[in-house]
Parts: C-alpha cells; sequence; structure tokens
C-alpha cells in the first residue's frame, strides 16, 4: 500500500467543486485551517466539516462555505495537519502539515508545508 | 463578488451627486458655519452602536453569516447616516469631508498593506523572552518610521515564525499593544491622528520632543510584563520541542523597500504643507492618495510571486478593513457631533485629565483621527482659537502643551485597548488566525488583556501627567 509519505512526494493533485475538497489519501485529520477559520472538531456533528472515507480518496465538507474558490485567493492555502492511518499520532515526527492550493479546472495541488509557510499547529 | 461593484457604484454616484450640490466655497463656508448647523438627534448613534456591537459579537456568535453580510451591514447602517443628513438635515458637507478623510485613511493603510506583503523577513533563531523583547522594541521603534500599519504588516510574520514552537494568543497582543499602537506616538507618520494634527500644524517635531518621556516609560513597563508573560511561557518549553535554528536572516523584496519609501515621502504630499502642490477638489482624494493606489497597484503587480506565497498573502484583511471603516466613518458622524458640541459647551471645565480619558475612551472604539480632532478643536476652543487655521494652531502649541500632548498620548495609546481602536489591529488578528493562533474574541481581549494589563498603565500615565 502506497504511503502518505509516498504519495506526498509525488506532489499529487486532488480536486474541488464548491465546498466539497477530494484528497488523494487517508488520513487522521488533526486540524484544518481554511481562511480564518481554524477547525478541530471532525466528530459527525461538526458544524464545520464533514469527512467522508473511500478506498483510495477522502471527500471534505467545508459545510459553512459554499464555493471555497470564493475563500481562498491565489497565494493561500487550506492548511492541514494529518497522521498517516496506522501511524502513532502521539509522535509528533508523524504529524504532516500539508498545504492545499486551489488551481483552475477545479484541481487542487498537495504538498507538504516548507518552513517558510506560517502554520502552528 | 456583486456587491463589491453595487457598494463602490452606490459612493461614487453619492459622491457626484454632492459634488453637484455643493461648490468649492461652500465647503469651507461651512467650516465657519459649523455651530449654526442643525446638530443631529441622539438616536443617530445607534447605527453606529450597532455597528460596534456587530463587530463585538458578530465572529462570536453568528461567524459565518457575519463574514458573509459584514460588507453589506456596514455599508447599510453607515447610508442611514448619509440619508439622515441628506434628508433630514439638508447636510452633505460633513459627509463628503468624511469620505475624503476615509479615501486618504485607506490609501495609506492599502499601501502599505499591499507593500509590505511583498516583503519576506526570516529570522532563524530561536525566540527567548530576551529576544522577543528585543524584536518588539525593534518595532516600536520602526513604526515611527513606517507608520504603525507598514510595521505591523512587516513584522507580524517573522515575529511568528520566530515564535514558532511557544507562540501564544498573548504574543500577537503584546504585538498589537506596542507595534500596532503606542509605539507610533513619536511621529506623525506613526499614527494617523498625529499625522492629521500635522496637517493642520502641529510642527513635525513638536509630538517626539513632548511626548518621549511618556514613551519610554510606559514602553519599558508594558515590555517588562511581556517579559514576565514570555519568561513563564518559555520555562516549560524549555523541556518541550528543541528545534534546530540556524541563526540566519533573510531579507527579500528590496524592490518593495523602495515603495515603502515612497508612501512615507509622499504622506508628505499635501497642499496645506507645500502650497505647488494642486488640489484636486472637487476630487475627493489628491496627489498623495494617487500616489498610494499607484503603490498598491504597482508593488502587488511586480511582486515575487514567492514571496507573495510565503506570505499568505490575500486582500481579505485589508477588504474587510475597508468595509468595515466605511461604515464606522459614516456611522461615527453623528456621534463625533454631538461629542463635540459637548465639549465646545463645557470646554472652561475641561481640564487635561479630561480630555486624556475622554479622548482615550473614545479612540478605543472609534477611530482615533476625528476624536483627536475634536478634542484638539475644543482644547483650542478654551483659548478663542480656530482649529481650521494653521496661525492658531501654532499659537495654540506655543501657549499651553498639556492639552495636545494628553490628547495625542491618549489617542494613540487607547487605540490598543480594543481589536478596532486602530486600523492595524484587525489586520495582526486576521493575519494569525489564518497562520493557526486561535485568538481572543473582542470581549475576551479585553477583558483578559486589554483592561487588566494596560488600564493601570493609563492610569498612572494620568496621574503622572495630566492629574
Amino acid at each position: 500500500m502506497t504511503t502518505l509519505n509516498q504519495i506526498l512526494t509525488s506532489k499529487p493533485t486532488g480536486l474541488y467543486y464548491n465546498n466539497r475538497l477530494i484528497l488523494p489519501f487517508q488520513g487522521i485529520f488533526l486540524k484544518i485551517i481554511v481562511n480564518d477559520d481554524i477547525i478541530t472538531d471532525f466528530s459527525p456533528s461538526s458544524k464545520h466539516i464533514y469527512i467522508s472515507e473511500n478506498e483510495n480518496y477522502t471527500d471534505i465538507y467545508f459545510k459553512e462555505y459554499k464555493h471555497l474558490k470564493d475563500s481562498v485567493s491565489k497565494y493561500e492555502a487550506i492548511k492541514m495537519v494529518l497522521v498517516e492511518k496506522g501511524k502513532d499520532i502521539f509522535d509528533f515526527d508523524n504529524h504532516k502539515k500539508i498545504a492545499i492550493y486551489l488551481k483552475d479546472k477545479h484541481q487542487v495541488t498537495i504538498e507538504e508545508t516548507d518552513e517558510d509557510i506560517i502554520f502552528i499547529e | 463578488m456583486k456587491y463589491d461593484r453595487i457598494i463602490i457604484s452606490v459612493i461614487f454616484s453619492f459622491f457626484f451627486y454632492c459634488n453637484n450640490l455643493t461648490a468649492a466655497p461652500a465647503v469651507q463656508n461651512s467650516l465657519a458655519t459649523i455651530n449654526e448647523k442643525a446638530l443631529p438627534t441622539p438616536y443617530m448613534v445607534i447605527p453606529f452602536i450597532l455597528l460596534l456591537l456587530m463587530i463585538a459579537t458578530g465572529p462570536l456568535f453568528y461567524k459565518h453569516f457575519w463574514e458573509r453580510q459584514y460588507p453589506k451591514i456596514a455599508f447599510l447602517l453607515g447610508l442611514v447616516t448619509v440619508a439622515y443628513y441628506l434628508i433630514f438635515l439638508n447636510q452633505y458637507d460633513n459627509i463628503l469631508h468624511t469620505f475624503s478623510e476615509y479615501i486618504s485613511f485607506m490609501a495609506l493603510l492599502s499601501s502599505l498593506f499591499v507593500a509590505s506583503g511583498g516583503i519576506f523577513i526570516k529570522v532563524d533563531r530561536k525566540a527567548t523572552p530576551f529576544v522577543n523583547v528585543l524584536f518588539l522594541l525593534f518595532g516600536a521603534v520602526i513604526s515611527n518610521v513606517i507608520g504603525t500599519t507598514g510595521a505591523s504588516m512587516l513584522l507580524i510574520r517573522p515575529f511568528i515564525k520566530m515564535n514558532k514552537d511557544r507562540i501564544k494568543a498573548y504574543h500577537v497582543i503584546f504585538f498589537i499593544f506596542i507595534v500596532s499602537n503606542i509605539g507610533g506616538a513619536l511621529t506623525p507618520v506613526g499614527d494617523p491622528p498625529l499625522f492629521i494634527g500635522f496637517l493642520r500644524g502641529v510642527p513635525f517635531f513638536w509630538v517626539i520632543e513632548n511626548v518621549w518621556f511618556i514613551w519610554i516609560p510606559v514602553i519599558i513597563l508594558i515590555l517588562a510584563v511581556f517579559f514576565v508573560f514570555d519568561w513563564f511561557n518559555n520555562k516549560g518549553n524549555d523541556k518541550q520541542v528543541e528545534a534546530e535554528y540556524s541563526g540566519n536572516f533573510q531579507f527579500k523584496g528590496y524592490r518593495n523597500l523602495v515603495y515603502l519609501a515612497v508612501i512615507i515621502l509622499s504622506v508628505f504630499l499635501d497642499p496645506g504643507i507645500f502650497p505647488w502642490i494642486p488640489d484636486l477638489y472637487p476630487i475627493p482624494f489628491g496627489i498623495r492618495e494617487i500616489i498610494m493606489f499607484a503603490v498598491v497597484y504597482l508593488s502587488y503587480k511586480q511582486a515575487d510571486k514567492e514571496i507573495l506565497r510565503d506570505n499568505e498573502f490575500d486582500f481579505e484583511p485589508i477588504k474587510e478593513v475597508a468595509y468595515l471603516f466605511i461604515g464606522i466613518f459614516l456611522t461615527m458622524i453623528p456621534a463625533l457631533e454631538l461629542i463635540a458640541e459637548e465639549a465646545r459647551i463645557n470646554r472652561d471645565i475641561l481640564n487635561a485629565g479630561t480630555f486624556y480619558w475622554a479622548t482615550g475612551g473614545l479612540s478605543s472604539f472609534l477611530d482615533n483621527t476625528p476624536t483627536y480632532l475634536n478634542f484638539l478643536s475644543a482644547a483650542m476652543g478654551k483659548y478663542g482659537l480656530d482649529i481650521n487655521l494653521h496661525a492658531h494652531v501654532k499659537e495654540f502649541v506655543s501657549q499651553d502643551i498639556i492639552y495636545l500632548r494628553a490628547i495625542s498620548v491618549s489617542a494613540v495609546f487607547f487605540g490598543s485597548m480594543t481589536y478596532i481602536g486602530n486600523g492595524p489591529n484587525f489586520m495582526v488578528k486576521s493575519i494569525c488566525e489564518r497562520a493557526g493562533i486561535e485568538m481572543p474574541s473582542f470581549f475576551t481581549y479585553m477583558i483578559k488583556y486589554s483592561i487588566p494589563i494596560l488600564i493601570p498603565l493609563f492610569l498612572i500615565i494620568y496621574l503622572m501627567f495630566f492629574h
């Protein structure tokens, strides 16, 4: 099975449609920042977000946004902290910080954040 | 967004409508006849109070409704005030004047925001409490050169990066206290009210000559409080994450330093200072604003895209300020007129302490520039002097400096009391939230930080200098 590390090094792309973000991997999400919303409640009853896991991808619905494109500008990223499934969630070394940039034609690019991007876990 | 255009077109339609009504001498005469004008009913303060309440409660209780609707709400409440003045009072000069001040305000803020957004500073060293204190002190000094807005935009990201392993809300709040507000109390470039005072005739170096001995102890005391907070925070952190630091300092975007210099120099391009500069009246802005808006365009177009990405540059924070402040500027007109009238009636019993607390109290919630002007006007009224005459302002400055000192200090210092006290406060908050830092709400900011830390300090200043 392809690991999250391997996926991230291959510079993957995902998709977005209105408030739905489709990422080509699975993981345990710890924190998501979209715009100035800091989301940490990923329970099924969360007001902010709904996450649906599928075999090879993850659907994320941002409930309070109609269109992600309206809120996230071209130099901004949706930022996430997540841990690969099966890895020790309590080990900070396993926490991956990723930045997702919305591009044209519903595509998103996914990359690990470099040290220049401010992202406080 | 559609309503962006609608709002802009309504503003400009209103402006050109008023220009048809008015002529150049009309505005000049209105200054002389201001006392003959009908005052607004106190009920017209309601839109302003409503807007302030919504700014305070919106992000707390109905965040996403507020985020979607705040431009409309701010604009509509502003429109209520405009309609009242046009229809019921048949006055338009103060609306035009406010609009012109708003354009100057936005020109300065947006140009500093965009130009500094194209600069990338990275200080890769461990942020000990002592280093943080030095950094904030540097921010306080530099805010007198590039303004509190420029300094805030330039330094907030490196400050967060330096503290990335242990940043807490208090780091940002002390940054707002020192760099976004109090630091800029020494020069007219530092904070807009001082700049307006300079345009009205207060000598450029008057502020530093008369305020430095208040500025230094206040900065030292706030830094000392910060040091204690940070020392405790750092103590626990020593045992936790120990990141590696190279000690390098990185600076990218030199071209934008030139743009910053252009903005600072253009601040002085005012027909009131240099008579050879053309006054573009009835257009509600001048050469200065044209240069500043040109800097917005050029510095954004020519900015290094990598830097914009590293800074996660977005126009949203400045758009937020633009929308909220059009509402604030318009709805506060009745409040300021009523305050000015009260100050005029009671000018004989007003003393330095009253000016200090009244200017400060109102600057915490209202825009500090008109507050400064109104209380300066009231203070000059005690001597029968007119704020609209340069010679009178100079005479006032030479007669009795305690009132002007009280007004200048409190207008700048008290801007740090709330998120809406000064333009950069909101921008800094927004940048931090986008970086993942949970910031306190409007009320928590006041209850937990500004009231317990700043009010005792401001009380000491009052007892020492204005009692």
